[in-house]
């Protein structure tokens, strides 16, 4: 059954959304994944802690997804990054369940999310290389060096954009031309 | 949202626990500010060794050799008024090396990295910020990260944007400043193996490679006025070609 895991996962998720993060318990996941503790256990040797742990990373990762697809059919580097910040800013702002976890458990969620924040990067890093190689850089640009610079300012501007009014187009577009861009483009 | 109009300013504390202390008291001007910082210092060597919340107001007391009583009568409100005054302190304090450094630079590239590395080292080098960051991210993380960066971000763009006024519009120097600022957090929290923001060399590098660009195609895509001096004041000889790819 490949899908258990899966099944799991999204189990947990409504129970999080439902319970929050302290208050999730194996029992709850697998009551509603409808599987016994055993099976939890199988698939996630470290109970709770770590169902908790993954099931932020799989989060994670369907947001990224979303991401992909609001992105992949831009035509340039800028817009990449303007579609993407956009997105990924109001994504954040109109996640209800985060935002619930970020008012009432920030001390539960915030080390996970920082303890993975260099595979975090990384993964951005990663999901930026191609769109630099193929929009082109200025000659003698580094590209790990890029991404990597990319990633933590897209990271940082997509979690507080501080001055930036990110529903502003006129304003997205001039962060990445200046702040974003400028020093690879 | 905190504001900072100059800096030399007034300055509020990033985070306000609800004590509402709102002023900075100036350091060793009279007995009472001295007793505050003596408590406020044995705070922060508590915190550093066994974090926040093992640290009691007699930890405190007994580090700062104080009765309690004398602790109590200097801060009613306890611990959470000390871990207030800590806070604030603690940014009065960086905010005012980051001024020297940052004063005594004379071109835009230098104010910057003389900010960054300043800012780096101060924060990478905080004892008591090292030990929770490693043993009690839960506590020190939420007032790091989304609305209260945001904060941080606006305080310190405040703050800094007055050292870029030769250069910059206010609007464009608000914007450069809080920029240095993300760029210092970023890796602080997550650091670079190949960039350290304290070595000079690396920021210098840094700079030049990605932030002078950005900072050029800051203050061109906007009409409000410019400062009169070109941006790029670099030395003689320098061997970076700043203007690459520079705007659009």
């Amino acid at each position: 059954m490949p899908d258990v895991r899966e099944r799991l996962l999204q189990a947990t998720y409504d129970c999080v959304a439902r319970w929050g993060l302290a208050k999730t318990t194996v029992e709850d996941a697998a009551r509603e994944a409808g599987v016994s503790r055993a099976t939890v256990y199988r698939y996630f040797p470290g109970g709770r802690d770590e169902l908790v742990s993954a099931v932020v990373g799989w989060e994670f990762a369907r947001f990224f997804l979303r991401l992909y697809d609001e992105v992949h059919d831009a035509d340039t580097l800028e817009e990449v990054m303007e579609r993407g910040l956009v997105f990924a800013h109001n994504a954040i702002l109109e996640h209800e369940v985060l935002q619930r976890i970020l008012q009432t458990e920030p001390e539960i969620l915030l080390p996970r999310l920082t303890v993975e924040a260099n595979e975090t990067h990384k993964l951005v890093a990663a999901f930026l290389s191609p769109y630099l190689v193929r929009h082109g850089m200025a000659e003698g640009t580094d590209l790990d060096a890029a991404a990597d610079f990319l990633a933590r300012m897209v990271l940082s501007y997509i979690e507080s954009p501080g001055r930036w009014d990110l529903n502003d187009p006129a304003q997205v577009a001039r962060l990445v031309r200046a702040e974003l861009l400028a020093g690879i483009r | 949202m905190v504001q900072v109009s100059s800096a030399t300013s007034q300055l509020r504390p990033l985070s306000d626990p609800g004590q509402g202390r709102k002023t900075l008291h100036h350091l060793g001007a009279d007995d009472r500010s001295s007793t505050r910082v003596r408590i406020v210092d044995a705070a922060l060597a508590c915190m550093a060794r066994q974090g926040l919340g093992k640290t009691t107001v007699d930890d405190i007391a007994r580090q700062a050799t104080f009765s309690r009583a004398t602790v109590y009568r200097t801060f009613p409100g306890g611990k959470d008024a000390i871990v207030a005054a800590v806070t604030e302190t603690e940014v009065a304090r960086l905010f005012s090396s980051l001024a020297v450094v940052m004063g005594e630079a004379t071109d835009l590239e230098d104010v910057l990295v003389a900010g960054m590395v300043e800012a780096a080292r101060r924060l990478g080098g905080h004892a008591a910020l090292a030990y929770l960051l490693a043993h009690e991210p839960g506590v020190i993380l939420p007032r790091l990260t989304f609305a209260d960066m945001d904060r941080i971000l606006f305080a310190a763009g405040d703050f800094a944007a007055p050292f870029f006024a030769r250069w910059l519009s206010p609007d464009q120097a608000a914007r450069a400043a809080e920029w240095a600022v993300r760029i210092v957090f970023a890796y602080m929290a997550d650091p670079a193996p190949d960039t350290d923001l304290a070595d000079p060399a690396d920021t210098r590098a840094l700079v030049r490679t990605f932030v002078l660009p950005g900072i050029l195609a800051l203050r061109a895509s906007t009409d409000d006025a410019p400062g009169p001096t070109p941006i790029r004041s670099i030395r003689p000889g320098s061997p970076t070609n700043t203007t690459k790819g520079a705007v659009q």
